[in-house]
Protein backbone atom coordinates (compact mmCIF):
# COMPACT_ATOMS: atom_id res chain seq x y z
CA UNK A 1 0.00 0.00 0.00
CA UNK A 2 2.79 2.53 0.84
CA UNK A 3 6.27 2.18 -0.36
CA UNK A 4 8.99 4.52 0.62
CA UNK A 5 12.17 4.41 -0.92
CA UNK A 6 15.19 6.97 0.53
CA UNK A 7 13.08 9.35 1.86
CA UNK A 8 15.35 12.60 2.85
CA UNK A 9 14.14 15.34 3.98
CA UNK A 10 16.62 18.69 5.46
CA UNK A 11 15.82 21.48 7.38
CA UNK A 12 18.70 23.99 7.09
CA UNK A 13 21.26 22.04 8.73
CA UNK A 14 19.12 19.34 10.35
CA UNK A 15 18.41 16.60 8.77
CA UNK A 16 15.06 15.31 9.99
CA UNK A 17 14.54 12.05 7.93
CA UNK A 18 17.86 10.47 6.61
CA UNK A 19 17.22 8.27 3.72
CA UNK A 20 14.54 6.03 5.32
CA UNK A 21 12.74 2.85 3.45
CA UNK A 22 10.20 0.85 4.49
CA UNK A 23 6.66 -0.48 2.95
CA UNK A 24 3.25 -1.20 4.36
CA UNK A 25 1.32 -3.81 3.49
CA UNK A 26 -2.72 -3.18 2.75
CA UNK A 27 -4.85 -3.89 5.82
CA UNK A 28 -1.53 -3.22 8.39
CA UNK A 29 -1.42 -1.74 10.94
CA UNK A 30 1.92 -0.24 10.66
CA UNK A 31 3.49 1.90 13.50
CA UNK A 32 6.46 5.02 13.20
CA UNK A 33 7.70 4.99 16.76
CA UNK A 34 10.15 7.07 18.03
CA UNK A 35 11.09 10.37 20.69
CA UNK A 36 10.29 13.70 19.56
CA UNK A 37 12.43 14.79 16.20
CA UNK A 38 12.55 11.42 14.79
CA UNK A 39 10.98 12.38 12.33
CA UNK A 40 7.39 10.38 12.05
CA UNK A 41 5.41 14.27 11.59
CA UNK A 42 8.08 14.66 8.76
CA UNK A 43 7.86 11.03 7.29
CA UNK A 44 3.64 11.49 7.41
CA UNK A 45 4.32 14.91 5.55
CA UNK A 46 5.92 14.06 2.90
CA UNK A 47 3.29 11.51 2.21
CA UNK A 48 1.10 13.58 1.78
CA UNK A 49 2.81 15.83 -0.38
CA UNK A 50 2.68 19.06 2.52
CA UNK A 51 7.06 19.16 2.65
CA UNK A 52 9.15 19.38 -0.55
CA UNK A 53 11.75 15.45 0.00
CA UNK A 54 14.03 13.95 -1.84
CA UNK A 55 13.40 10.06 -2.55
CA UNK A 56 10.42 8.52 -3.73
CA UNK A 57 6.78 7.36 -2.32
CA UNK A 58 4.45 5.31 -3.97
CA UNK A 59 0.58 4.70 -2.74
CA UNK A 60 -0.85 1.84 -4.14
CA UNK A 61 1.60 1.58 -7.13
CA UNK A 62 1.64 5.47 -8.02
CA UNK A 63 4.14 7.90 -7.30
CA UNK A 64 3.13 10.54 -4.55
CA UNK A 65 4.49 13.53 -6.73
CA UNK A 66 3.04 12.44 -9.82
CA UNK A 67 -0.76 11.84 -9.05
CA UNK A 68 -1.14 14.13 -5.77
CA UNK A 69 -4.85 14.66 -5.88
CA UNK A 70 -5.43 11.04 -7.00
CA UNK A 71 -3.85 9.48 -3.80
CA UNK A 72 -5.04 12.54 -1.36
CA UNK A 73 -8.76 11.27 -2.39
CA UNK A 74 -7.55 7.64 -0.95
CA UNK A 75 -6.23 9.00 2.39
CA UNK A 76 -7.68 9.96 5.76
CA UNK A 77 -5.30 11.98 7.39
CA UNK A 78 -5.48 12.97 11.74
CA UNK A 79 -2.96 15.38 12.23
CA UNK A 80 -1.12 15.71 15.59
CA UNK A 81 -2.64 18.88 16.40
CA UNK A 82 -5.85 18.95 14.47
CA UNK A 83 -7.39 22.53 14.15
CA UNK A 84 -10.59 23.34 12.51
CA UNK A 85 -12.92 26.68 12.23
CA UNK A 86 -13.87 27.90 15.42
CA UNK A 87 -16.57 29.13 13.60
CA UNK A 88 -17.66 26.21 12.15
CA UNK A 89 -20.30 23.82 13.98
CA UNK A 90 -19.24 20.05 14.09
CA UNK A 91 -21.34 19.22 10.95
CA UNK A 92 -20.28 22.09 9.45
CA UNK A 93 -16.76 21.28 9.89
CA UNK A 94 -17.33 17.85 8.20
CA UNK A 95 -19.56 19.36 5.85
CA UNK A 96 -16.76 21.24 4.48
CA UNK A 97 -14.21 18.70 4.54
CA UNK A 98 -16.30 16.07 2.31
CA UNK A 99 -17.22 18.37 -0.14
CA UNK A 100 -13.28 18.99 -0.41
CA UNK A 101 -13.02 15.34 -1.01
CA UNK A 102 -16.06 15.71 -3.89
CA UNK A 103 -18.01 13.66 -1.52
CA UNK A 104 -21.69 14.57 -1.53
CA UNK A 105 -24.00 12.13 0.02
CA UNK A 106 -21.48 10.95 2.86
CA UNK A 107 -24.12 10.10 6.09
CA UNK A 108 -22.40 13.12 8.34
CA UNK A 109 -24.40 12.58 11.25
CA UNK A 110 -23.45 8.61 11.18
CA UNK A 111 -19.83 9.61 11.34
CA UNK A 112 -20.37 12.41 14.21
CA UNK A 113 -22.29 9.02 15.80
CA UNK A 114 -19.31 6.94 15.24
CA UNK A 115 -16.97 9.13 17.56
CA UNK A 116 -19.56 9.77 20.31
CA UNK A 117 -20.46 13.42 19.03
CA UNK A 118 -24.29 12.96 17.42
CA UNK A 119 -25.51 15.66 20.46
CA UNK A 120 -23.25 18.21 19.77
CA UNK A 121 -23.16 18.27 15.87
CA UNK A 122 -24.95 21.64 15.72
CA UNK A 123 -22.47 23.20 18.36
CA UNK A 124 -19.52 25.31 17.67
CA UNK A 125 -15.75 23.76 17.14
CA UNK A 126 -14.84 26.67 19.18
CA UNK A 127 -16.73 25.41 22.30
CA UNK A 128 -15.25 22.16 22.01
CA UNK A 129 -12.69 19.98 24.35
CA UNK A 130 -9.47 19.03 23.01
CA UNK A 131 -10.81 15.30 23.14
CA UNK A 132 -13.86 16.26 21.40
CA UNK A 133 -11.56 17.89 18.66
CA UNK A 134 -9.73 15.14 18.47
CA UNK A 135 -12.48 13.05 18.20
CA UNK A 136 -13.86 15.06 15.29
CA UNK A 137 -10.64 14.76 13.75
CA UNK A 138 -11.22 11.23 13.41
CA UNK A 139 -14.40 11.84 12.06
CA UNK A 140 -12.90 13.69 9.22
CA UNK A 141 -10.16 11.66 8.52
CA UNK A 142 -13.19 8.90 7.69
CA UNK A 143 -14.73 10.52 5.41
CA UNK A 144 -15.48 8.94 2.43
CA UNK A 145 -14.22 5.45 3.93
CA UNK A 146 -10.41 6.02 2.98
CA UNK A 147 -7.96 2.74 1.80
CA UNK A 148 -5.80 4.32 3.85
CA UNK A 149 -5.41 6.17 7.37
CA UNK A 150 -2.64 8.65 8.52
CA UNK A 151 -3.13 9.13 12.49
CA UNK A 152 -0.30 11.06 13.50
CA UNK A 153 -0.03 10.97 17.44
CA UNK A 154 -3.86 9.91 17.62
CA UNK A 155 -3.85 10.18 21.58
CA UNK A 156 -1.45 12.98 22.06
CA UNK A 157 -3.12 15.23 24.88
CA UNK A 158 -6.06 13.50 25.74
CA UNK A 159 -7.17 12.16 28.96
CA UNK A 160 -7.60 9.06 29.98
CA UNK A 161 -10.73 8.32 28.76
CA UNK A 162 -10.65 10.81 25.78
CA UNK A 163 -7.21 8.28 24.66
CA UNK A 164 -9.34 5.21 25.32
CA UNK A 165 -12.12 5.94 22.82
CA UNK A 166 -9.66 6.60 20.24
CA UNK A 167 -7.80 3.44 20.51
CA UNK A 168 -11.03 1.72 20.70
CA UNK A 169 -12.11 3.19 17.58
CA UNK A 170 -8.15 2.86 15.84
CA UNK A 171 -9.05 -1.07 16.71
CA UNK A 172 -12.10 -1.36 15.00
CA UNK A 173 -11.13 0.12 11.83
CA UNK A 174 -8.02 -2.32 11.88
CA UNK A 175 -10.55 -4.98 12.34
CA UNK A 176 -13.01 -4.04 9.46
CA UNK A 177 -9.51 -4.57 7.00
CA UNK A 178 -8.20 -0.72 6.77
CA UNK A 179 -4.94 -0.11 6.50
CA UNK A 180 -3.46 2.10 9.17
CA UNK A 181 -0.20 4.07 9.53
CA UNK A 182 0.05 5.33 12.76
CA UNK A 183 2.81 7.27 14.31
CA UNK A 184 3.34 7.44 18.38
CA UNK A 185 5.81 7.87 21.05
CA UNK A 186 3.64 5.83 23.33
CA UNK A 187 4.91 2.64 23.41
CA UNK A 188 2.14 0.75 25.06
CA UNK A 189 -0.39 2.09 22.47
CA UNK A 190 1.74 0.88 19.44
CA UNK A 191 2.56 -2.06 21.03
CA UNK A 192 -1.61 -2.51 21.67
CA UNK A 193 -2.66 -1.81 18.26
CA UNK A 194 -0.02 -2.12 15.71
CA UNK A 195 1.22 -5.40 13.40
CA UNK A 196 4.19 -4.08 12.78
CA UNK A 197 6.36 -1.07 14.07
CA UNK A 198 9.35 1.11 12.59
CA UNK A 199 11.79 2.28 15.29
CA UNK A 200 12.97 5.56 14.45
CA UNK A 201 15.52 7.65 15.85
CA UNK A 202 17.13 10.86 14.54
CA UNK A 203 15.66 10.46 11.28
CA UNK A 204 17.01 7.07 11.10
CA UNK A 205 15.00 3.20 10.96
CA UNK A 206 16.39 1.66 13.76
CA UNK A 207 14.37 -1.53 13.74
CA UNK A 208 11.50 -2.72 11.89
CA UNK A 209 9.32 -6.08 12.39
CA UNK A 210 6.51 -7.31 14.82
CA UNK A 211 6.83 -6.45 18.03
CA UNK A 212 7.33 -10.01 18.82
CA UNK A 213 10.01 -10.83 16.32
CA UNK A 214 11.73 -7.54 17.46
CA UNK A 215 12.06 -9.23 21.13
CA UNK A 216 13.34 -12.06 19.35
CA UNK A 217 15.96 -10.52 17.27
CA UNK A 218 17.23 -8.28 19.80
CA UNK A 219 16.90 -10.75 22.65
CA UNK A 220 14.89 -8.86 24.94
CA UNK A 221 13.76 -11.70 27.20
CA UNK A 222 10.50 -12.27 28.83
CA UNK A 223 10.44 -11.28 32.85
CA UNK A 224 9.12 -14.55 35.63
CA UNK A 225 7.02 -12.91 37.91
CA UNK A 226 6.69 -15.39 41.36
CA UNK A 227 4.89 -14.74 44.17
CA UNK A 228 5.84 -16.61 47.28
CA UNK A 229 4.55 -17.34 50.83
CA UNK A 230 7.97 -15.89 52.27
CA UNK A 231 10.84 -14.28 50.04
CA UNK A 232 14.55 -14.68 51.84
CA UNK A 233 18.02 -12.94 51.12
CA UNK A 234 19.17 -17.02 50.42
CA UNK A 235 16.61 -17.67 47.71
CA UNK A 236 17.65 -13.95 45.99
CA UNK A 237 21.39 -14.73 45.94
CA UNK A 238 20.57 -18.85 44.73
CA UNK A 239 18.18 -17.06 42.13
CA UNK A 240 20.77 -14.84 40.67
CA UNK A 241 23.32 -17.47 40.03
CA UNK A 242 21.74 -19.43 37.88
CA UNK A 243 22.84 -19.38 34.03
CA UNK A 244 21.38 -16.51 32.27
CA UNK A 245 19.17 -15.31 34.77
CA UNK A 246 19.35 -11.60 35.55
CA UNK A 247 18.06 -8.37 37.12
CA UNK A 248 16.86 -10.08 39.98
CA UNK A 249 14.55 -7.68 42.19
CA UNK A 250 12.35 -8.06 45.44
CA UNK A 251 9.28 -6.04 46.34
CA UNK A 252 7.29 -7.63 48.82
CA UNK A 253 6.61 -11.58 48.49
CA UNK A 254 7.33 -10.91 44.55
CA UNK A 255 10.82 -11.74 43.19
CA UNK A 256 10.59 -10.61 39.42
CA UNK A 257 13.74 -11.84 36.90
CA UNK A 258 14.64 -11.52 33.47
CA UNK A 259 15.53 -15.09 32.58
CA UNK A 260 15.82 -17.34 28.59
CA UNK A 261 12.20 -19.81 28.66
CA UNK A 262 14.18 -22.62 29.63
CA UNK A 263 15.72 -21.45 32.47
CA UNK A 264 11.71 -20.52 34.62
CA UNK A 265 11.96 -23.63 35.71
CA UNK A 266 15.15 -24.12 37.11
CA UNK A 267 14.27 -20.82 39.02
CA UNK A 268 10.97 -21.85 40.70
CA UNK A 269 13.07 -25.69 41.38
CA UNK A 270 15.35 -23.29 43.09
CA UNK A 271 13.25 -21.26 45.35
CA UNK A 272 11.41 -24.46 46.52
CA UNK A 273 14.68 -25.83 47.50
CA UNK A 274 15.65 -22.69 49.43
CA UNK A 275 12.45 -23.13 51.60
CA UNK A 276 10.21 -21.47 49.42
CA UNK A 277 6.76 -21.95 48.97
CA UNK A 278 5.14 -20.47 45.24
CA UNK A 279 1.65 -18.99 45.36
CA UNK A 280 1.28 -18.16 42.03
CA UNK A 281 3.71 -17.26 39.14
CA UNK A 282 3.59 -16.02 35.30
CA UNK A 283 5.77 -14.81 32.66
CA UNK A 284 5.50 -11.12 31.71
CA UNK A 285 6.17 -10.76 28.00
CA UNK A 286 8.92 -8.17 26.62
CA UNK A 287 7.24 -5.17 26.31
CA UNK A 288 8.16 -2.66 23.51
CA UNK A 289 9.72 -0.24 25.85
CA UNK A 290 12.46 -2.31 26.42
CA UNK A 291 12.75 -3.03 22.92
CA UNK A 292 12.53 0.40 22.67
CA UNK A 293 15.03 1.55 24.86
CA UNK A 294 17.45 -1.45 23.70
CA UNK A 295 17.48 -0.15 20.13
CA UNK A 296 17.83 3.42 20.72
CA UNK A 297 20.68 2.50 22.95
CA UNK A 298 22.57 0.44 20.45
CA UNK A 299 22.01 2.95 17.96
CA UNK A 300 23.35 5.52 20.20
CA UNK B 1 -12.97 22.84 -9.98
CA UNK B 2 -15.60 22.09 -7.31
CA UNK B 3 -12.40 22.18 -4.64
CA UNK B 4 -11.60 25.91 -5.69
CA UNK B 5 -15.70 26.52 -5.24
CA UNK B 6 -15.62 24.91 -1.50
CA UNK B 7 -13.08 27.11 -0.55
CA UNK B 8 -14.66 30.29 -2.16
CA UNK B 9 -18.03 29.30 -0.28
CA UNK B 10 -16.02 28.94 2.68
CA UNK B 11 -14.82 32.69 2.90
CA UNK B 12 -17.78 33.68 1.99
CA UNK B 13 -19.84 32.10 4.26
CA UNK B 14 -16.96 32.43 7.19
CA UNK B 15 -17.60 36.77 6.34
CA UNK B 16 -21.24 35.91 5.84
CA UNK B 17 -21.85 34.48 9.67
CA UNK B 18 -19.41 37.16 11.29
CA UNK B 19 -21.27 39.83 9.73
CA UNK B 20 -18.34 41.73 8.01
CA UNK B 21 -20.59 41.62 5.01
CA UNK B 22 -23.40 43.96 6.27
CA UNK B 23 -20.60 45.76 8.56
CA UNK B 24 -18.62 46.70 5.54
CA UNK B 25 -21.48 47.51 3.37
CA UNK B 26 -23.25 49.55 6.17
CA UNK B 27 -19.75 51.44 5.99
CA UNK B 28 -20.26 51.91 2.35
CA UNK B 29 -23.54 53.18 2.41
CA UNK B 30 -23.43 55.65 5.43
CA UNK B 31 -20.04 57.23 3.78
CA UNK B 32 -21.80 57.74 0.43
CA UNK B 33 -24.69 58.97 2.12
CA UNK B 34 -22.97 61.52 4.21
CA UNK B 35 -20.89 62.47 0.99
CA UNK B 36 -24.04 63.20 -0.95
CA UNK B 37 -26.15 64.68 1.50
CA UNK B 38 -22.94 67.49 3.22
CA UNK B 39 -20.02 67.01 0.75
CA UNK B 40 -21.02 70.10 -1.07
CA UNK B 41 -19.59 73.46 -0.10
CA UNK B 42 -21.55 75.51 -2.61
CA UNK B 43 -24.94 74.11 -1.62
CA UNK B 44 -27.09 72.00 0.45
CA UNK B 45 -29.00 68.93 0.99
CA UNK B 46 -28.46 66.12 -1.75
CA UNK B 47 -26.00 66.15 -4.42
CA UNK B 48 -26.57 64.43 -7.73
CA UNK B 49 -25.27 61.08 -8.52
CA UNK B 50 -22.58 62.75 -10.65
CA UNK B 51 -21.19 65.09 -7.97
CA UNK B 52 -21.39 62.21 -5.47
CA UNK B 53 -18.95 60.18 -7.32
CA UNK B 54 -16.81 62.74 -7.89
CA UNK B 55 -16.81 63.01 -3.72
CA UNK B 56 -16.89 59.32 -3.84
CA UNK B 57 -13.11 58.80 -5.32
CA UNK B 58 -10.95 59.66 -2.22
CA UNK B 59 -13.11 57.52 -0.18
CA UNK B 60 -12.73 54.55 -2.13
CA UNK B 61 -9.03 55.25 -3.19
CA UNK B 62 -8.46 54.98 0.97
CA UNK B 63 -11.05 52.99 2.12
CA UNK B 64 -11.40 50.12 -0.29
CA UNK B 65 -7.96 48.87 -0.57
CA UNK B 66 -7.82 48.94 3.20
CA UNK B 67 -10.65 47.17 3.70
CA UNK B 68 -9.42 44.69 0.62
CA UNK B 69 -6.20 44.27 3.10
CA UNK B 70 -7.91 43.33 6.27
CA UNK B 71 -10.36 40.96 4.89
CA UNK B 72 -7.11 39.20 3.02
CA UNK B 73 -3.97 39.26 5.36
CA UNK B 74 -4.42 36.18 7.45
CA UNK B 75 -6.63 34.40 4.19
CA UNK B 76 -3.13 32.19 4.60
CA UNK B 77 -0.88 33.06 7.22
CA UNK B 78 -3.82 32.90 10.03
CA UNK B 79 -5.02 29.47 8.63
CA UNK B 80 -0.90 28.46 8.62
CA UNK B 81 -0.74 29.23 11.72
CA UNK B 82 -3.91 28.27 13.49
CA UNK B 83 -2.65 24.54 11.38
CA UNK B 84 -5.91 24.28 9.03
CA UNK B 85 -3.80 25.08 6.20
CA UNK B 86 -1.87 21.93 6.55
CA UNK B 87 -5.42 19.81 7.15
CA UNK B 88 -7.02 21.45 4.53
CA UNK B 89 -4.06 20.54 2.07
CA UNK B 90 -4.63 17.11 3.12
CA UNK B 91 -7.18 16.64 0.98
CA UNK B 92 -7.63 16.83 -2.56
CA UNK B 93 -6.93 20.17 -3.60
CA UNK B 94 -3.80 22.29 -4.94
CA UNK B 95 -2.43 25.28 -3.02
CA UNK B 96 -3.09 26.84 -6.54
CA UNK B 97 -6.93 26.04 -5.76
CA UNK B 98 -6.78 27.33 -2.21
CA UNK B 99 -5.69 30.52 -3.63
CA UNK B 100 -7.86 30.73 -6.17
CA UNK B 101 -10.77 29.98 -4.25
CA UNK B 102 -9.92 32.42 -1.27
CA UNK B 103 -9.41 35.11 -3.68
CA UNK B 104 -13.07 34.20 -5.47
CA UNK B 105 -14.64 33.60 -2.25
CA UNK B 106 -13.14 36.72 -0.56
CA UNK B 107 -13.67 39.07 -3.80
CA UNK B 108 -17.25 37.78 -3.89
CA UNK B 109 -17.50 39.47 -0.03
CA UNK B 110 -15.76 42.34 -1.28
CA UNK B 111 -18.11 42.83 -4.34
CA UNK B 112 -21.35 42.23 -2.61
CA UNK B 113 -20.31 44.69 0.38
CA UNK B 114 -19.89 47.47 -2.18
CA UNK B 115 -22.89 46.63 -4.60
CA UNK B 116 -25.10 46.74 -1.48
CA UNK B 117 -23.40 49.92 0.03
CA UNK B 118 -23.30 51.56 -3.02
CA UNK B 119 -26.75 50.18 -4.64
CA UNK B 120 -28.90 51.23 -1.81
CA UNK B 121 -26.86 54.67 -1.00
CA UNK B 122 -27.08 55.29 -4.63
CA UNK B 123 -30.90 54.54 -4.58
CA UNK B 124 -31.50 56.39 -1.70
CA UNK B 125 -29.56 59.31 -3.48
CA UNK B 126 -31.57 58.78 -6.86
CA UNK B 127 -35.00 58.96 -5.14
CA UNK B 128 -33.87 62.82 -4.02
CA UNK B 129 -32.63 63.84 -7.22
CA UNK B 130 -32.79 64.70 -10.54
CA UNK B 131 -31.34 63.06 -13.92
CA UNK B 132 -29.61 60.07 -12.16
CA UNK B 133 -26.78 58.95 -14.67
CA UNK B 134 -26.99 55.40 -13.48
CA UNK B 135 -24.46 54.25 -16.15
CA UNK B 136 -21.72 56.53 -14.83
CA UNK B 137 -22.44 55.19 -10.98
CA UNK B 138 -22.05 51.65 -12.30
CA UNK B 139 -19.22 52.01 -14.02
CA UNK B 140 -17.26 53.67 -10.74
CA UNK B 141 -19.27 50.39 -8.69
CA UNK B 142 -17.19 48.19 -10.78
CA UNK B 143 -13.90 49.99 -11.18
CA UNK B 144 -14.26 50.10 -7.12
CA UNK B 145 -14.49 46.23 -7.14
CA UNK B 146 -11.88 46.30 -9.36
CA UNK B 147 -9.75 47.99 -7.03
CA UNK B 148 -10.95 45.50 -4.24
CA UNK B 149 -9.75 42.61 -5.99
CA UNK B 150 -6.31 43.75 -6.83
CA UNK B 151 -5.40 44.67 -2.92
CA UNK B 152 -7.32 41.22 -2.08
CA UNK B 153 -4.89 39.58 -4.43
CA UNK B 154 -1.98 41.61 -2.93
CA UNK B 155 -3.12 40.62 0.42
CA UNK B 156 -3.19 36.93 -0.37
CA UNK B 157 0.46 37.01 -1.88
CA UNK B 158 1.85 38.91 1.87
CA UNK B 159 -0.35 35.91 3.35
CA UNK B 160 1.98 33.57 1.37
CA UNK B 161 4.89 35.39 2.21
CA UNK B 162 4.53 36.05 5.94
CA UNK B 163 4.14 32.61 7.81
CA UNK B 164 2.75 34.99 10.83
CA UNK B 165 -0.43 36.95 10.67
CA UNK B 166 1.09 39.40 12.70
CA UNK B 167 3.81 40.19 10.07
CA UNK B 168 1.30 39.43 6.78
CA UNK B 169 -0.85 43.05 8.59
CA UNK B 170 1.95 44.78 8.71
CA UNK B 171 3.09 43.86 5.12
CA UNK B 172 -0.31 45.12 4.01
CA UNK B 173 -0.13 48.05 6.18
CA UNK B 174 3.25 49.15 4.70
CA UNK B 175 2.13 48.42 0.76
CA UNK B 176 -1.27 50.37 1.72
CA UNK B 177 0.82 53.05 3.15
CA UNK B 178 3.02 53.18 0.20
CA UNK B 179 0.14 53.19 -2.40
CA UNK B 180 -1.90 55.80 -0.70
CA UNK B 181 0.78 58.18 0.11
CA UNK B 182 4.19 57.38 -0.43
CA UNK B 183 4.09 56.35 -4.60
CA UNK B 184 2.77 59.88 -5.00
CA UNK B 185 4.91 61.76 -2.66
CA UNK B 186 8.15 60.25 -4.38
CA UNK B 187 7.55 60.45 -7.73
CA UNK B 188 6.54 64.63 -7.33
CA UNK B 189 9.27 65.23 -5.16
CA UNK B 190 11.28 63.61 -8.14
CA UNK B 191 9.42 66.20 -10.76
CA UNK B 192 10.02 69.09 -8.24
CA UNK B 193 13.71 68.06 -7.75
CA UNK B 194 14.20 68.20 -11.34
CA UNK B 195 11.88 70.64 -12.77
CA UNK B 196 10.63 72.74 -9.75
CA UNK B 197 7.56 73.48 -7.80
CA UNK B 198 6.01 75.59 -10.29
CA UNK B 199 5.26 72.98 -12.82
CA UNK B 200 2.40 71.93 -10.75
CA UNK B 201 0.92 75.58 -10.85
CA UNK B 202 1.04 75.43 -14.95
CA UNK B 203 -1.67 74.34 -16.26
CA UNK B 204 0.07 73.69 -19.69
CA UNK B 205 2.71 71.92 -18.41
CA UNK B 206 3.04 68.38 -19.61
CA UNK B 207 5.20 65.77 -17.71
CA UNK B 208 8.07 63.28 -18.87
CA UNK B 209 6.54 60.37 -19.91
CA UNK B 210 7.93 58.03 -17.39
CA UNK B 211 6.15 60.14 -14.72
CA UNK B 212 2.98 59.18 -15.92
CA UNK B 213 4.15 55.60 -16.82
CA UNK B 214 5.22 55.70 -12.75
CA UNK B 215 2.24 57.03 -11.73
CA UNK B 216 0.33 54.37 -13.26
CA UNK B 217 1.72 50.96 -11.46
CA UNK B 218 0.43 52.41 -8.41
CA UNK B 219 -3.15 50.23 -8.65
CA UNK B 220 -5.03 52.92 -6.96
CA UNK B 221 -3.55 55.46 -9.52
CA UNK B 222 -4.81 53.51 -12.24
CA UNK B 223 -8.19 52.97 -11.07
CA UNK B 224 -8.52 56.60 -10.46
CA UNK B 225 -7.68 57.01 -14.44
CA UNK B 226 -9.86 54.25 -15.35
CA UNK B 227 -12.84 56.34 -13.47
CA UNK B 228 -11.70 59.41 -15.01
CA UNK B 229 -11.41 57.97 -18.30
CA UNK B 230 -14.98 56.23 -18.38
CA UNK B 231 -17.18 58.16 -15.95
CA UNK B 232 -18.39 61.97 -17.18
CA UNK B 233 -18.74 63.66 -13.68
CA UNK B 234 -14.63 62.61 -12.88
CA UNK B 235 -13.63 63.87 -16.80
CA UNK B 236 -14.23 67.26 -15.85
CA UNK B 237 -11.65 67.18 -12.24
CA UNK B 238 -8.86 65.95 -15.08
CA UNK B 239 -6.77 68.37 -16.15
CA UNK B 240 -4.38 66.61 -18.56
CA UNK B 241 -3.47 63.17 -19.35
CA UNK B 242 -1.51 61.44 -21.99
CA UNK B 243 -1.90 60.02 -25.00
CA UNK B 244 -1.21 56.49 -23.59
CA UNK B 245 -3.51 56.43 -20.40
CA UNK B 246 -6.24 54.24 -22.28
CA UNK B 247 -9.16 52.70 -20.53
CA UNK B 248 -7.42 48.99 -21.92
CA UNK B 249 -4.28 49.47 -20.21
CA UNK B 250 -5.62 50.89 -17.10
CA UNK B 251 -7.81 47.86 -16.97
CA UNK B 252 -4.63 45.57 -18.22
CA UNK B 253 -2.92 47.12 -15.50
CA UNK B 254 -5.22 46.27 -12.62
CA UNK B 255 -5.06 42.66 -13.74
CA UNK B 256 -1.64 42.05 -14.43
CA UNK B 257 -1.67 43.70 -10.53
CA UNK B 258 -4.62 40.52 -10.01
CA UNK B 259 -2.96 37.75 -11.94
CA UNK B 260 0.42 38.38 -10.79
CA UNK B 261 0.04 38.97 -7.82
CA UNK B 262 -1.64 35.32 -7.72
CA UNK B 263 0.99 33.69 -9.48
CA UNK B 264 3.48 34.94 -7.21
CA UNK B 265 1.66 34.01 -3.97
CA UNK B 266 1.43 30.47 -5.39
CA UNK B 267 4.79 30.29 -6.83
CA UNK B 268 6.16 31.19 -2.87
CA UNK B 269 3.40 28.84 -1.21
CA UNK B 270 4.39 25.73 -3.44
CA UNK B 271 8.03 26.20 -2.30
CA UNK B 272 6.86 26.08 1.40
CA UNK B 273 6.93 23.33 3.26
CA UNK B 274 4.22 23.08 6.01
Amino acid sequence: MISIKNLRKEYGTVTAVDGISFEVKRGEVFALLGPNGAGKTTTIKAILGLIQYEGDIFIDGMNARENEKRIKKMIGYLPEKVAFYDNLTALQTLQFYAELKGIHDADLPALLKEVNLERDANRKVGGFSKGMVQRLGLAQSLLGTPELLILDEPTTGLDALGAFEVRTKIRELSEQGNTILLSSHILSEVQELSHRVAILNKGSIVAIDTVENLSKKLDVQPKLRIELEHVSDEMVQQVSALDGVRDVTVEGNVIEAICPPNAKLSIIKTLEEAGGTVVDFKTVEPSLEEIFIKVVKDHV
Amino acid sequence: MYEILTVAKKEFMDNWRNKWIIAVSSIFMILTLVISYFGSLRSSGWQDLEATIGGMMSLVQLLVPIIALMLGYAAISGERERGSLMLMLSYPVTRLEVLIGKFLGLGAVLAVAESIGFGVAGGVIALNVTGVQWGDYLVFILSSILLGLVFIAVALLFSSIFKKRSTSLGGAIMLWFLFSMIWGIILSGIIIARYGFEVFTDPDWVGPTWYYAASIINPISAFSVLVSLNVTPVQTNVIRMPSFYTTPLMLLILLAWIVGSLLLAHVILNRQDL
